[in-house]
């Protein structure tokens, strides 16, 4: 029996062959066509587009060069949206993730009620950010709002002897919030923070559980008697690879704000557009104004910034940053 | 328990921040415009029987409905008969503030048609995710051809590019072809997940082979294997990745505004909230919480009935 198979089967490996490489090709075919013409392609549209001044409606356009990656790199308004887009994300970032890191030591280091501060903590990430940004904006109303409502409550307590702003705002009346240039951007950096840091929580939480017991163990006996010493030497270490997908997660997140900015200021983004960022820009010069070239400028900038963030991620990943 | 007091100190606090806004959003929701106002009547408010104005407004009563009244009413004057009138459409008109701000948000804007559309989109998005995805993944993890490995690399390499970024051409390449303000330009930039390839190509690597070949032996197609045979196996991953798709899609504020412009019949549920928020005056807070509620309940419910699958659906993105 055995002698005569072989001869059937070399070329019967071969048809397999054959017929796997067109099966192969034919069922990742809808995925690549999909892959050039929604994904591939419009970068290309936008790296062509970004160096022309095309406007939807006109029939041709005329190439400009360099033009409006000038613009984007000398105007005050563009000035504005770089800065209030790196103030949000090394602002939300660090905070965002220290946040969930905290709530996740804090939550595993506790006994009871776990799951419920887990479970609280999570809502804001499935709620729509939306809703959740006009709830905020009613909670943040200079007059009726809940915050400065019970802001209001240490007025005529010590609080007022101790606490400047306290003192100034009983006395002439609480900030506007969204309507102040000095909190605006802080505002939409919080809501930011208020949002995402349950997320990076249970990346954490999942992360810790991988830690093992026996090193803590092991760092005892070599004298780490403190918590904040076995932190050090056992916990940060083993959390290096879930760090590094938290901060570039967190970091491509915060790059693309736009809902709470959209909901507190659909004009102009804030008092004295203080919080343009970079989203809004292709939103508005783009989309609005249809200023085709300017808004593929930033979007073609913008890629940069994403897909630089994510190479740096996958270079420290294949660096093996762990040591657990 | 005793040592940790500062602990639970510090995470009820922070407990507290995070539902604020979910606790006066439901409360806002219930409350009459003057309770909102004044900040009063607790979580609940008072539901004191409150008049809606809009509503006895509109049964404001002409000459001719007095004239026609006036049979109801033997030997009143007309201006008599009008201040009845207007008391009886008082009556009809009164409600309890709760009842007041959930039905305005429904008759207000047609929420309904909203919720609607969003399971539209949410639901064709993930089924053309999964169709397209699903065998791409499996020729990439389990067939041998020529130019697989350039394939995933392609894969590797557009998981660089979030769609958000590129909405611009996007939003271009639709309006040339006409297909802006459609469930087309809702749901067409979605329809290819590199993530869910990714994904659900990491899952199919840990299939044995051995399924596999067993299913070619009984002489079955690729295409049927795909089917047949992986979907099922993979069925735990695609409810994880269905969670993650159908929650980023419902609630996407951004995409839906770029392509969807005044046509009230397509819009999505945050667009919805977002038209209301814009023509609403403060009278309206009520009402406006009531729709907000309505647009996150559903996933908020789901979670909560589900939390073990939605953390992992969600965090999915985690496993790279």
């Amino acid at each position: 029996m055995a002698v005569t198979e072989i001869p059937v089967a070399a070329p019967a490996a071969r048809s397999v062959e054959a017929s796997q490489r067109r099966t192969g090709w034919f069922l990742t075919a809808p995925a690549i066509t999909l892959m050039g013409l929604i994904l591939l392609g419009p970068v290309l549209v936008a790296l062509v587009l970004s160096f022309t001044d095309y406007a939807l409606g006109n029939s041709g356009f005329n190439w400009v060069g360099l033009e409006n990656y000038e613009k984007l790199f000398t105007r005050s308004t563009y000035e504005k949206m770089f800065v209030a887009t790196f103030t949000y994300v090394v602002t939300v970032v660090p905070l965002s993730v220290g946040l969930g890191l905290g709530a996740a030591l804090l939550i595993t280091s506790v006994g009871r009620f776990r799951d419920l501060y887990k479970t609280i903590y999570f809502l804001p990430v499935m709620a729509t950010l939306l809703a959740m940004a006009i709830a905020w904006e009613f909670m943040l109303h200079p007059t009726i709002g809940m915050v400065n409502r019970t802001i209001e409550m240490g007025c005529g307590t010590f609080l007022e002897a101790i606490w400047p702003f306290m003192a100034q705002g009983c006395e002439g009346g609480f900030p506007l919030w969204l309507g102040d240039q000095r909190y605006a951007i802080w505002v939409v950096c919080f809501v930011g923070i208020w949002q995402g840091f349950g997320f990076n929580m249970v990346l954490y939480l999942a992360g810790l559980t991988s830690v093992h017991r026996e090193l803590y163990h092991a760092a005892e006996m070599d004298g780490a008697r403190s918590a904040w010493e076995r932190f050090r030497l056992v916990t940060w270490p083993a959390l290096g690879p879930t760090t590094v997908f938290v901060v570039t997660i967190s970091c491509i997140r915060a790059f693309q704000v736009f809902d709470t900015i959209e909901a507190f200021w659909p004009q102009g983004a804030g008092p004295n557009k203080s919080a343009y960022v970079m989203m809004f820009a292709i939103f508005e010069k783009g989309v609005q104004q249809n200023l085709i070239g300017i808004g593929s400028a930033i979007t073609v900038v913008f890629l940069g910034f994403v897909m630089f963030l994510t190479l740096i991620q996958r270079w420290l990943v294949e660096r093996k940053v762990h040591y657990g | 328990m005793t040592r940790d007091w500062w602990k639970h100190l510090i995470l009820i606090l922070g407990a507290l921040v995070v539902i604020a806004p979910f606790y006066m959003m439901l409360s806002y929701s219930l409350k009459s415009p003057g309770e909102i106002d004044r900040g009063e009547g607790g979580f609940f408010g008072r539901q004191e029987m409150m008049i809606d104005e809009r509503c006895v407004a509109l049964r404001d009563p002409n000459r001719d409905e007095v004239a026609s009244a006036a049979k109801r009413f033997p030997g009143l004057t007309d201006r008599e008969i009008r201040d009845a009138l207007i008391t009886e459409a008082e009556a009809d008109c009164a409600m309890r503030p709760a009842v007041f701000n959930y039905t305005m948000a429904f008759t207000e804007a047609p929420l309904l048609r909203y919720l609607l559309n969003g399971v539209i989109v949410t639901v064709s998005i993930f089924v053309i995710q999964v169709l397209v995805a699903l065998p791409a993944a499996y020729a990439l993890a389990k067939l041998r051809f020529w130019g697989r490995e350039a394939v995933f690399s392609l894969v590797l390499f557009c998981l660089l590019i979030p769609v958000h970024a590129i909405a611009l051409p996007l939003y271009i390449m639709l309006a040339k072809l006409g297909l802006t303000n459609t469930y087309a330009a809702l749901v067409v930039p979605w329809t290819i997940s590199v993530f869910g390839i990714f994904l659900m190509r990491q899952f199919f690597m840990t299939v044995p082979d051995d399924l596999i070949d067993a299913a070619r032996m009984d002489g079955m197609t690729e295409f049927s294997i795909v089917w047949r045979v992986m979907l099922p196996t993979a069925v735990p991953a695609l409810l994880a990745f269905a969670i993650f798709s159908v929650v980023a899609h419902w609630n996407d504020y951004f995409w839906p505004r770029i392509v969807v412009t005044g046509s009230r019949e397509l819009f999505t549920p945050p667009l919805g909230l977002r038209e209301f928020k814009g023509d609403g005056d403060g009278s309206f807070f009520g009402p406006m919480m009531a729709t907000a509620t309505v647009i996150v309940c559903p996933l908020i419910v789901a979670f909560l009935l589900a939390q073990k699958r939605f953390i992992e659906g969600i965090t999915l993105s985690g496993m790279k």
